[in-house]
């Protein structure tokens, strides 16, 4: 893919968030986004129209991630109050809540069928929550981080976790093993690749290391932006080519995954980056910002 | 959500009224205190403690125990629910009657037991115990300057039993007989007398007195001991046990004249004999054969007066007279009194049975040895070896060091054996010699074409995992442990590097004034002769140039040997003061870029991540200065990092059900509680380590070029030469074992050879990565299903083997066509017969292939690897679907995947092959993925499983098949180039027939 197809002219911007919005997440097949913030709402948009379509309000703190199931019914968000929230789309009703992490919860995401949720706390573990059964207690604590966990990833058959102690650990349910690979800065955010062999994780030195996941050797180090306080997420494209992050100053940067040379880059926002999402099959990328919007990419 | 109480946030717990609890306990306690004194005792009720009646009177239902009146069980007498043993036969209970017991049962049978309490151990076993314990508890707390127990302290007295010390107050004295005063005085008196009249008696006298055999050794020890301690020997109350030292060379507590006393007299006789210097008796055999019993005192001969019969004293007179006549023949000798003499007497007179002569020449002679000399260097101290057996090989001395053979196929694979067969022990070696008795490539094992090479190799490898089972601790340690030499560490714990080499720099380019202060500097550095051992194998990059090799290799010497620098070798003759200068700078950096790829050759994570920063600084040779800065301080955290752990780690039951797996875990005890101590973090070390080895790779690759900014082509040469280093070291067992065990005549012959090097880097990486995985115990557990499993007959080999050099000499059309492409030649039969692929993605490839020789070194693989690895993941997953329905039709197919040989051709099979060319290319990339898919697969559906199964395995065997085939310019190249084209031409035909 040639730098020109990367989605770097802005389609549209999405107002509606008081405050920073923390995350910004495309559903699965893509069509829709949601975005959640400073103001205890998430939100949900189409944004190749630029429409706000609903808004959920029930955290009683900001709400600092939310992931939608692969069939678009259910929602799952999280946040400053310490709670998981177990969403209905479209009655936009609250439909469990899950508590039991003792501190913020950073992250959360549903597993392939739905039938878990995995946050990730402030508490220093990775919680797994059934929403199968009525049961509001977590179906498995994992507490072997020694800090804050930041970011969950989900196979199908393992649980990633970054954490601020620097570590990746990856727990294979399928065989019981937990693979800890440490990168002696502290992680903020891990995301896949989409051909789920390597993980990008996000340091606070300013650096997302791309982390072969079979062997946990090093594959690449992408430097160039600054991250260095928040909780800033990277990604890849929707074809692995290239690396996105965002920057401090309301920069988006991309890189070449092989080569690590900063593709391009331009100011997307007028503050810090929070967030990026690429579309699952489109080039196209929504970004969200402490300056109050989303804004959508396209070429 | 509707309630807006929902959203608060909740601390703590709420705290409950207090009255509502405590009514009832209250309203109890008032009763109880109450009712208790007034009413009567068959009018009070018990209550128990929360104000309940429990007790309701046999009539009126008994008590109201436990739970609701049942059994005091929660489950009452309800059965206990069924559970399936199906799952859980582990956990099926073992039952003993303590289950059935309850607590005062069990204590009552636990309190059967009887001990000892040490006020009543008369024999003082306990407080001995007890002592002696103490005092060695002591001796360890104690700073000793002798080492082992000190005698003293350990020999303590028992404390008293109650016994010894009532008597004790009652006024008996150790050693007295706990019996009347009178009895001893009595005694006392008779002593008296013996002893008056023994003044008498002469020694002749007392010789030949006729009982006198019988005490005869209690005697003289007892006169000795008498003066000594008079009044305890004179009542005698407890017997003194003289502790005869052991003279016999029999074994501990054997009695030779157990059931023959007689003997035992004879001996002592003689025995006493020897002592006696001045007579010998001899006593006929007769005598003490058939006359009195031993212990017997013959009774008529006056004993009373001269015996000293402890306790036999009371019945002297009442043994009878069955005292038989004893001959004793005496003659006295007493000029003689040599020894030799004496012996020689002895031995003709005594000691012969009736009906025996001495032997003339007797076979019994007294050998003596001479103690072992000790060793000069011998050191007191025990070192003990590894677990592993193939650790006493190590003190093998070291075969000379032979150049590696100059096929690097044989190469790889002696080494890739040796490696083996230093973890797996001997018996692989045989096993594997025993299996490739046939193969030429295996000749090396039983003494063949590189045998010598083989021989080096295996010590090294013992060597290598002599270093590292002194580091690791339990097996589950990654194999590349090595030493850690004093720089590695001060890297790693963050030391300043010696100033040596910027003080040469500066030095050189100053004065010759400070040479004196160099050559301090010189003997100040490390020796590290070891190294320099094996530096002829890699230490050429100068090769150019001769003299300037020779200059390098002295310079090496040098500087591994450590001590002054000679003025000679650095004044090279006619070189001017700033030449020298700067060969003196090449040669610091190649050397230190030769010692960092030797260390990093035995690393075993594969340096990829680093190539491309490597080769990218190669080309620009004119910046490292600069980036070495930038990098210097990152070179730390990047040495440690990443790192990897592994931990057990249990999902729930729960989670797995969720995620529809299968429970680990199911049916297991909860695993202990994870390690988490800093000992962990030491145990792992040399993971990273490990890393380390890797990133100094990445600084020789960079340092290369400081080295040698004119020559860009050495450049090219050392580098290439490191990768191959760093290829050819890595182990790779699981590959071997295919090499090995496989049949050699696989039908994957057709693989693709462009890639070839990033293929088997990919490849050594793959295997690396299993091999990490496995722990000692997985790995040979993988042995046994490599051999009872996978292992396919190893019959087509033989007849591949006759096959392939026909065809190598009748070049056909084919391969002329085909020579000429060789690299490229895989696309060609794809071409051919290509009917699942994509146009579109094959000129990718084609653009792909122009790209990795476009690029020179290892920057290709990154390249190749992102984008077209996931594109054609897809395409893999289209066609193993296509397969898969195939396979539905075809039965035979897993004969055909073993004999190439097999004349059907049908159609599943050659898309099957390209599908497998497919997935190999896919697979370079991520072939971990690729098992991953596997196995979901195999999870997944029947019908697949048995396809993606023996895709496994032939994916592996091409791993396999390309280590092999590695070399363009060896040998067996040419058999494998003519073996795809062999392929090929049976495609053609088939194709034509089709």
């Amino acid at each position: 893919m040639s730098v020109k197809e990367l989605p770097r002219k802005e389609a549209n911007v999405l107002n509606g968030h008081e405050g920073a919005v923390l995350a910004a997440r495309f559903n699965s097949d893509g069509n829709y986004c949601l975005s959640c913030g400073k103001d205890r709402t998430i939100r949900l948009w189409n944004p190749h129209r630029g429409i706000h379509i609903k808004t959920y309000k029930a955290h009683g703190r900001e709400v600092r991630d939310v992931h939608v199931t692969p069939d678009n019914s259910k929602l799952c968000s999280c946040g400053g109050d310490r709670q998981i929230f177990f969403w209905d789309v479209s009655t936009g009703r609250v439909i469990r809540k899950f508590r039991g992490h003792d501190g913020e919860v950073n992250a959360v995401k549903f597993n392939e069928y739905a039938s878990v949720v995995v946050s990730a706390g402030y508490d220093r573990s990775l919680r797994a929550w059934d929403c199968r059964s009525h049961s509001t207690e977590p179906i498995q604590i994992i507490d072997s981080f020694l800090d804050t966990v930041m970011s969950v990833c989900l196979t199908k058959t393992e649980i990633i976790g970054g954490s601020v102690d620097g570590t990746v650990r990856t727990f294979d349910i399928r065989i019981g093993r937990e693979i800890s690979d440490d990168l002696g800065q502290p992680v903020n955010c891990i995301s896949m690749s989409n051909d789920g062999n390597c993980i990008l994780a996000s340091c606070l030195d300013s650096t997302l290391r791309l982390l072969d996941r079979s062997t946990g050797e090093l594959l690449q180090e992408y430097k160039g932006h600054t991250c260095k306080s928040y909780k800033m997420d990277c990604c890849l494209t929707n074809n692995d080519a290239h690396v996105i992050g965002g920057s401090e100053d309301g920069s988006i940067f991309f890189w070449d995954l092989v080569d690590a040379s900063v593709v391009s880059k331009f100011r997307a926002h007028s503050s810090v980056v929070t967030s990026v999402s690429y579309h699952p099959k489109d080039n196209c990328m929504i970004t969200s910002s402490v300056d109050g919007t989303v804004r959508v990419w396209k070429q | 959500m509707d309630s807006d109480e929902e959203d608060y946030v909740f601390f703590g717990k709420p705290i409950e009224r207090e009255e509502e609890i405590t009514n009832r306990r209250k309203k109890a306690a008032a009763e109880a205190s109450g009712n208790l004194r007034s009413l009567p005792p068959w009018k009070q009720e018990v209550r128990d403690e929360e104000g309940r009646r429990r007790f309701h009177g046999a009539f009126t239902g008994g008590f109201s125990a436990g739970y609701f009146n049942t059994v005091g069980t929660k489950e009452g007498w309800a059965p206990q629910s069924f559970t399936s043993s199906r799952k859980n036969r582990a956990e099926v209970k073992q039952q003993s009657i303590f289950n059935f017991l309850d607590e005062d049962e069990k204590t009552e049978l636990e309190s059967q037991n009887l001990g000892t309490s040490s006020q009543f151990d008369t024999f003082g076993f306990t407080a001995a115990e007890y002592a002696r314990k103490q005092a060695n508890k002591e001796q360890k707390q104690r700073p000793s300057a002798i080492p082992g127990p000190v005698p003293d302290e350990l020999i303590l007295p028992a404390s008293e039993s109650i016994g010894v010390k009532l008597l004790l107050k009652m006024g008996w004295r150790r050693g007295r007989a706990i019996k009347d005063l009178h009895a001893s005085s009595l005694y006392d008196a008779r002593r008296e007398a013996r002893k008056a009249f023994l003044a008498f008696a002469s020694e002749d006298t007392k010789a030949s007195h006729p009982t006198d055999f019988e005490p005869v050794e209690g005697e003289p020890e007892n006169f000795l001991a008498q003066p000594a301690d008079d009044d305890a020997q004179s009542s005698q109350s407890l017997p003194v046990f003289v502790i005869n030292p052991k003279q016999d060379l029999h074994g501990l507590g054997y009695d030779p004249f157990k059931h023959a006393p007689e003997f035992r007299e004879k001996k002592r006789s003689r025995l006493s004999n020897d002592k006696q210097h001045g007579y010998r008796k001899a006593i006929s055999i007769k005598d003490s054969l058939f006359g009195s019993k031993s212990g017997k005192a013959a009774s008529g001969f006056g004993i009373g007066a001269l015996e000293e019969f402890d306790a036999e004293d009371e019945d002297i007179y009442a043994a009878g007279y069955d005292f038989e006549e004893t001959v004793i023949e005496e003659d006295e000798e007493p000029s003689r009194l040599s020894v030799e003499s004496k012996k020689k007497a002895v031995r003709k007179d005594q000691g012969v049975l009736r009906g025996f002569k001495v032997a003339t020449v007797s076979d019994y002679q007294l050998e003596r040895f001479d103690p072992p000399i000790i060793p000069k260097d011998f050191v007191p101290h025990h070192k003990f070896p590894g677990p592993l057996e193939t650790l006493k090989k190590l003190d093998v001395p070291s075969p000379p060091e032979v150049p590696p053979p100059d096929d690097n196929n044989l190469k790889l694979l002696i080494e890739g054996v040796a490696t083996l067969v230093a973890r797996c022990g001997k018996l692989f070696e045989d096993l594997s010699r025993k299996k490739n008795q046939s193969n030429p490539l295996f000749s090396f094992l039983s003494g063949g074409n590189g045998h010598d090479y083989y021989d080096r190799k295996l010590w090294e490898e013992h060597q290598k995992r002599g270093d590292q089972a002194k580091l690791s601790l339990d097996g589950k340690l990654s194999p590349s442990v090595q030493k850690m030499t004093a720089e590695n560490r001060g890297k790693l714990l963050g030391e300043k590097p010696l100033e040596r080499s910027s003080r040469e720099t500066t030095s050189s380019s100053v004065a010759s004034g400070d040479f004196v202060q160099l050559q301090f500097n010189l003997s100040d550095t490390f020796k590290k002769p070891e190294s320099f051992n094996e530096l002829p194998e890699v230490a050429k990059p100068f090769k150019d140039d001769p003299a300037k090799q020779e200059r390098f290799e002295q310079f090496l010497k040098e500087k591994y040997e450590g001590g002054l620098r000679s003025m000679g070798s650095s004044a090279a003759s006619n070189m001017s003061e700033a030449a020298r200068a700067h060969e003196r700078l090449d040669f610091e950096a190649a050397a230190e870029a030769i010692e960092k790829g030797k260390r990093g050759k035995e690393s075993l994570i594969s340096e990829q991540p680093f190539d491309f920063l490597a080769t990218g600084m190669q080309f620009t040779s004119g910046v490292q200065e600069q980036v070495k800065d930038t990098h210097a301080e990152n070179l730390m955290t990047k040495k440690m990092y990443p790192r990897r752990e592994e931990f057990q780690w249990r999902p729930l039951p729960v989670l797995c059900k969720r995620f529809d797996l299968i429970d680990p875990f199911m049916g297991k005890p909860p695993p202990a509680p994870r390690m988490r101590s800093k000992i962990d973090s030491l145990l792992f070390m040399p993971d990273y380590v490990k890393g380390a080895k890797l990133e100094e790779d990445l600084v020789t690759n960079r340092d290369v070029p400081v080295a040698q900014t004119d020559a860009q082509k050495t450049i090219e040469d050392v580098a290439g030469k490191e990768i191959e280093v760093a290829a050819e070291n890595v182990e790779r067992p699981v590959d071997l074992y295919k090499a090995i065990f496989s049949d050699d005549s696989d039908e994957d012959v057709e693989d693709i050879n462009t890639k070839k090097v990033e293929d088997q880097e990919k490849k050594i990486e793959v295997a690396t990565t299993t091999l990490n995985r496995l722990i000692a115990g997985d790995f040979l557990e993988s042995l046994g299903k490599e051999l009872g499993l996978e292992v396919p007959p190893d019959m087509p080999y033989s007849t591949n083997n006759v096959s392939t050099p026909t065809q190598k000499e009748t070049p056909n059309g084919e391969n002329a066509i085909l020579s000429p492409l060789e690299g490229r030649t895989f696309c060609a039969p794809k071409s051919v017969s290509g009917t699942s692929l994509n146009p579109g993605q094959e000129t990718a490839q084609d653009g792909e292939l122009a790209k990795n020789e476009s690029i020179p070194g290892r920057s290709v693989r990154y390249s190749s690897k992102y984008p077209d690895g996931l594109s054609e993941n897809i395409s893999g997953k289209v066609n193993m679907e296509k397969i898969a329905q195939e396979d539905k039709k075809g039965k035979s197919s897993s004969r055909h995947q073993r004999n190439w040989s097999s004349s059907s051709s049908s159609e599943d099979e050659r898309s099957r092959k390209q599908s497998r060319r497919h997935r190999y290319r896919s697979s370079d990339s991520y072939s971990d993925s690729a098992s991953d898919h596997h196995d979901r697969y195999r999870s997944r559906s029947k019908g697949r499983r048995k396809k993606s199964s023996r895709e496994k395995s032939s994916s592996s065997r091409k791993h396999s098949k390309h280590h092999k085939h590695r070399n363009r310019d060896s040998p067996s190249r040419s058999h494998q180039v003519s073996e795809r084209e062999h392929s090929e031409a049976r495609k053609e035909k088939r194709i034509r027939r089709d």
